[in-house]
């Protein structure tokens, strides 16, 4: 295995580390957002904080997709 | 039509392309932005977008521009992912690993330090103390790691990644570590005392732990704190 193919697969499992650690604080954030939803005083706060927890659900969706991705880059990579 | 079944409507080959938001299944076949299946070189067809559109430039509003031409049947959640969810819920309820890694991190280093205060003065019983913290802390260990696997299982896939890997090394030389210690002091009391190499080993382990759950502790906090 070349130098430069272990440089890149040294930089994807990087990646890898840095998607996965951002995923649960994502889902976190979200359980967080929907609770202050359920506890706001007034709709507007509601509201906000609803659209709030839509975003980091569709932040977790995407890093699911960009995990899923990588390691699929990183079994590629290996294979050479 | 089932989820299962919306895979192969991905665009390609002349094949339909098919996206579902909130259960409703659109063709997108004829779309500019859905060449051969593939959105802003992002999103596939065959697949469910409902959870990415918080995430789109446009809003939901898109999809009333396109007639649905079908429904995804509710199928029944996989009753493996329904579990994990509930534990990864009442873990971060609970969080049981961030609360027990500080009992041996906290045992452990005071053990070493009632260690040095004996060798330094050969009071006895700084002695007695090291030993018992040592053992509340060899007993902390155990629970520490279980949690921390479960939360790595829950939270991470049990993906290895460094982080992942050095706290499992750390752990399993600490484990080793601490069951080589404490049996050894409970049948060999005046271990500590003595001028021989199982003493010095001894000595020198009760050193070499605080280290090791350092590391294991840095580790960690780089979960929490990522950079």
């Amino acid at each position: 295995m070349s130098g430069d193919v272990k440089n890149r697969i040294k930089g994807v499992e990087e990646m890898i580390q840095v998607v996965l650690l951002a995923i649960p604080r994502e889902i976190s954030a979200r359980h967080f957002y929907l609770s202050a939803a359920k506890k706001a005083t007034s709709e507007e706060s509601r509201e906000l904080f609803e659209f709030l927890a839509q975003q980091e659900m569709g932040h977790e969706a995407e890093l699911r997709r960009i995990l899923e991705n990588l390691k699929n880059d990183l079994d590629d990579l290996k294979k050479t | 039509m089932k989820k299962s079944e919306l895979k192969s409507f991905d665009g390609k080959d002349g094949r339909p392309a098919y996206v579902v938001y909130n259960g409703k299944i659109y063709d997108v076949s004829k779309s500019d932005l859905w060449k051969d299946g593939v959105h802003m070189g992002r999103h596939k067809a065959g697949e469910d977008l409902s959870e990415f559109i918080s995430m789109a430039p446009h809003d939901k509003e898109v999809f009333d521009r396109v007639e649905p031409v079908g429904t995804i049947e509710a199928e029944q959640v996989d009753a493996s992912i329904e579990r994990l969810a509930v534990l990864r819920n009442l873990y971060q309820k609970f969080h049981p690993h961030p609360i027990l890694i500080h009992f041996p991190i906290g045992l452990f280093v005071f053990g070493a330090f009632m260690q040095l205060l004996f060798l330094l003065s050969e009071n006895r019983s700084f002695e007695f103390t090291a030993f018992y913290a040592i053992t509340f802390g060899a007993l902390g260990v155990f629970p520490a790691v279980a949690a921390g696997i479960f939360s790595w299982w829950i939270n991470y896939d049990m993906t290895f990644t460094t982080i992942f890997k050095n706290k499992l090394a750390g752990s399993i030389i600490l484990i080793i570590s601490v069951l080589f210690l404490v049996p050894l002091r409970f049948i060999v009391p005046d271990i500590a005392l003595r001028s021989d190499t199982m003493s010095y080993i001894y000595n020198a382990l009760i050193f070499v732990n605080v280290p090791v759950t350092l590391f294991i502790a840095y580790n960690g906090g780089k979960i929490t704190w990522p950079s």
